[in-house]
C-alpha cells in the first residue's frame, strides 16, 4: 500500500493547506471543505477506537449527517438554482408536507406493483428452477428462454404490458416479473446444484425419495444461492416498478409522481419521491438479508467474527 | 451526414472564418419534427447566417424537460410550452417569454364517438388517457369549469396518465385521449379510424387553451446588451423561417426530414403535419398576444393543480420582438 509511506501527520496537513488555499480564493470553498475535513478527522480518530459498539453505530451516521450538511451548504452558499439541485431541507419540508402523497404513491408503486411482481416473478423462477433441475431437456430450453426476457427493455415492455394488462398496478407487476424472473432462476438453478455428490449418495443410501432429498438436503444448501437471487431482485422489483410508470399510469404512483413533478419542475418532490424509493430499498433489501441470516446461519458467509 | 446540410455547413465554415459569428444554441422541446419546421428553415436557408448567428438546434424528448437545460447552462433559448415555463419561473428559475411564434394551440382531446360523447359534459363517468408532463392543465382547467371531478370520485372522469402515443384510445382502454392537431390526432386517423368515428374537442374552443411553443430565455441573460441583441437577430431570423415554412410547407417539411437525425419522421406525416403548422403560426409575427397570455394564466390558475398559485409577474417582454420587427 502506498498510503503506507505517508507520514501520519501528512494528511491532515494536506488538509489544512487545501484549506487554507481555498480561502485565499473563494471563503465558500474554504467553508465547505473545512467541514468536510472536521468530519472526516472526527469519523477517524472515532473508528481508532471502532472496538467500541457505539463508534461502530456514530460512524456511518456521522458520515450521512456530513453528506447532508456538506450538501446544504453548497446549495445554500453558491445559490444553487433550486431546478437543478433543492437543498434537503427543502426536500424535507416537501417530505413533511405531502406525507399523503407520498403514501399513496408508495402503496400503489412499492405495495401493489413491486411487492406482487417480486412475488410472482420469484415465485414462477423458483418453480421454473425445480422443473430445470428435474429435466435436462428443459434446461436447454428454458434458461435460453429466461435470458431472453430479462434481455428485453424495459422501455419496450412497458408500453405493451400497459397495452396487454391495463393501465393500474398489475401492467407495472408484469415489468416487475419480466425483470426478476431470470435472475432468480439462474441463482435458484445453480443453487439447487450445490450439494454434492456425496451428500447425495448418502442420501440415496437412506432411501430417501425425491421430495425428501430435495427438503432435506438439496434445498437448504440452495438457499445461500436462492437469497442472492432475492436480494439482488428487491432492487430490480423497486426499478421496474417505478420506470414501468412512465409509460402510461393511473394517477397515483411513484413513478407517476416522479415525471409530472419533473415536468413542473417541482424538484423538492422529485427528490421526495427519490428518497421514499432509496428507503423502500434499504428496507427492503435488509428485511430479506434479514431472512437470509436467520435461516441460513449455518453457511460460512453468516458467521460473524 | 447529407446533401443538403454539407453545403451549408461548409457556407458556415466559410462564413466562420471570414467574420465571427456569434454562437446560439436552441433546445427544442421535442423530437425533430414539422412542428419545428420555422427554426430549421432560417438554418437551412441562412436566414441566421444572414444575421451573422451561428445557431445549433438540440432536439428534445420524452425526458427532457427544456427548462433544465437552460437552467444548467446547455441552451441559449428554449422553446416550451407557456405552462411549463410559468411552473419553472415561479419555483424560481426566472425564464422570460421573448417571442411567441405559434398564435393558437394545437392541443385537443378525441374521443370515440360510439361512446355515447357528443359533448363536454358528456365526458362524466367516461375514462380519459391524457399526457401529463405540463400539458394537463388545461384539460383540469376545463374540468374544473364544467364542474366534474377528475379525482377517481363519482359521477367524474377517470383519468389516466397516457404515454406518447394513441394505443389507449384504439385499444379502447380509454374513451378520450389527448392529441394534437399536428401530430396524434394523424396517428388514430392512420390506424384505420375514420373521422366519422371520432369526436374532438379542442380547448380553444372553450377558452381552455394555453400558449404553446414559444422562445425563452433566462431574466439576467436578457439585461447584458450583447445578449439582447443576439436575441434579437435570433428571433428576426427564426420569424423569417416561419414565414418561408408557412408558405411553402412541403418544402419545409422536407427540410425538417433532413435534419431528422434518427431518421424516424416519414415524408407523408411531416408534410401533414406542417399544414396544420401552418395553420397555429399563421396571422403571428412572433409578438406575444396579451390576451392570450392572460387566458393561459386564468387556465392554469383554475385549474385547481397547483401548478401556479400566483400571477407571475415579468414572465413575457416585447423587447426583443419589438425590436426585432422594427427593421
Amino acid at each position: 500500500m502506498r498510503v503506507g509511506v505517508i507520514p501520519y501527520w501528512g494528511l491532515p496537513a494536506l488538509g489544512v493547506a487545501l484549506i487554507v488555499w481555498a480561502a485565499l480564493n473563494d471563503m465558500r470553498l474554504a467553508l465547505i471543505l473545512g467541514v468536510w475535513f472536521g468530519a472526516w478527522a472526527l469519523n477517524a480518530w472515532l473508528s481508532d477506537r471502532a472496538h467500541r459498539r457505539g463508534a461502530r453505530l456514530v460512524v456511518p451516521l456521522i458520515f450521512g449527517v456530513t453528506l447532508l450538511a456538506l450538501w446544504e451548504m453548497a446549495v445554500q452558499l453558491y445559490d444553487i438554482s433550486f431546478v437543478i439541485l433543492p437543498a434537503p431541507s427543502a426536500i424535507w419540508a416537501r417530505i413533511v408536507t405531502e406525507t399523503a402523497t407520498l403514501w399513496a404513491d408508495f402503496q400503489q408503486t412499492i405495495l401493489k406493483g413491486a411487492l406482487a411482481g417480486y412475488a410472482m416473478g420469484c415465485g414462477a423462477a423458483f418453480l421454473a428452477a425445480l422443473a430445470v433441475d428435474r429435466s435436462p431437456f428443459l434446461q436447454r430450453g428454458l434458461l435460453p428462454i429466461g435470458n431472453f426476457i430479462a434481455a428485453l427493455p424495459i422501455v419496450g415492455t412497458a408500453p405493451i404490458f400497459v397495452m396487454w394488462f391495463g393501465f393500474g398496478w398489475q401492467s407495472k407487476s408484469a415489468v416487475v416479473v419480466a425483470m426478476v424472473f431470470f435472475p432468480m432462476l439462474v441463482n435458484c438453478v445453480q443453487g439447487l446444484k450445490a450439494s454434492d455428490a456425496m451428500q447425495r449418495d448418502l442420501m440415496r443410501t437412506y432411501a430417501a425419495s425425491y421430495p425428501q432429498t430435495l427438503i432435506k438436503l438439496r434445498l437448504p444448501t440452495a438457499l445461500p444461492f436462492i437469497f442472492n437471487g432475492l436480494k439482488i431482485c428487491t432492487t430490480l422489483a423497486l426499478i421496474g416498478a417505478i420506470v414501468a410508470e412512465f409509460f402510461g399510469s393511473p394517477t397515483v404512483g411513484m413513478g407517476f409522481r416522479i415525471k409530472i413533478e419533473m415536468g413542473r419542475l417541482a424538484m423538492d418532490m422529485v427528490w421526495a419521491e427519490i428518497a421514499v424509493a432509496a428507503l423502500a430499498g434499504s428496507l427492503f433489501y435488509g428485511i430479506v438479508a434479514l431472512i437470509e441470516r436467520k435461516t441460513t446461519f449455518w453457511h460460512p458467509s453468516q458467521r460473524r467474527g | 451526414m447529407n446533401k443538403l446540410l454539407i453545403p451549408t455547413l461548409a457556407l458556415t465554415m466559410a462564413a466562420g472564418a471570414a467574420q465571427a459569428q456569434d454562437a446560439v444554441t436552441l433546445q427544442l422541446q421535442w423530437v425533430t419534427q414539422s412542428q419545428f419546421a420555422g427554426y430549421y428553415v432560417a438554418l437551412e436557408n441562412g436566414y441566421y447566417e444572414e444575421e451573422g448567428l451561428d445557431v445549433t438546434i438540440l432536439p428534445g424528448g420524452p425526458d427532457i424537460a427544456p427548462p433544465q437545460v437552460l437552467a444548467g447552462g446547455g441552451a441559449d433559448a428554449m422553446l416550451n410550452w407557456m405552462p411549463s415555463a410559468l411552473a419553472a419561473r415561479e419555483r424560481g428559475l426566472p425564464v422570460v417569454n421573448i417571442a411567441q411564434p405559434f398564435v393558437r394551440s394545437g392541443l385537443q382531446l378525441t374521443c370515440w364517438k360510439d361512446s355515447g360523447i357528443a359533448e363536454p359534459a358528456d365526458l362524466a363517468g367516461h375514462t380519459v388517457a391524457h399526457w401529463f408532463f405540463g400539458n394537463e392543465y388545461p384539460f383540469m382547467g376545463w374540468m374544473n369549469q364544467l364542474g366534474i371531478p377528475v379525482d377517481g370520485s363519482e359521477g367524474g372522469v377517470t383519468l389516466l396518465q397516457a404515454g406518447f402515443n394513441v394505443d389507449p384510445l384504439l385499444q379502447r382502454q380509454a374513451d378520450c385521449i389527448s392529441t394534437m392537431t399536428y401530430n396524434e390526432y394523424w396517428q388514430i386517423i392512420d390506424a384505420g379510424v375514420s373521422p366519422d368515428e371520432l369526436v374532438t374537442f379542442r380547448y380553444s374552443d372553450y377558452g381552455m387553451d394555453t400558449l404553446e411553443d414559444g422562445i425563452y430565455v433566462l431574466e439576467d441573460n436578457l439585461n447584458d446588451p450583447a445578449f439582447f441583441d443576439k436575441m434579437t437577430r435570433f428571433v428576426r431570423a427564426s420569424m423569417k423561417g416561419w414565414a418561408w415554412a408557412a408558405e411553402n410547407p412541403d418544402d419545409a417539411a422536407m427540410i425538417v426530414l433532413d435534419y431528422d437525425e434518427t431518421g424516424a419522421q416519414t415524408e407523408t406525416h411531416q408534410k401533414r403535419m406542417m399544414g396544420e403548422i401552418a395553420l397555429l403560426v399563421a396571422g403571428g409575427d412572433g409578438t406575444l398576444d396579451e390576451a392570450s397570455y392572460a387566458r393561459t394564466v386564468r387556465t392554469l390558475l383554475e385549474g385547481g393543480d397547483a401548478v401556479i398559485t400566483a400571477e407571475p409577474a415579468g414572465a413575457w417582454t416585447h423587447a426583443v420582438t419589438d425590436a426585432a420587427l422594427a427593421n
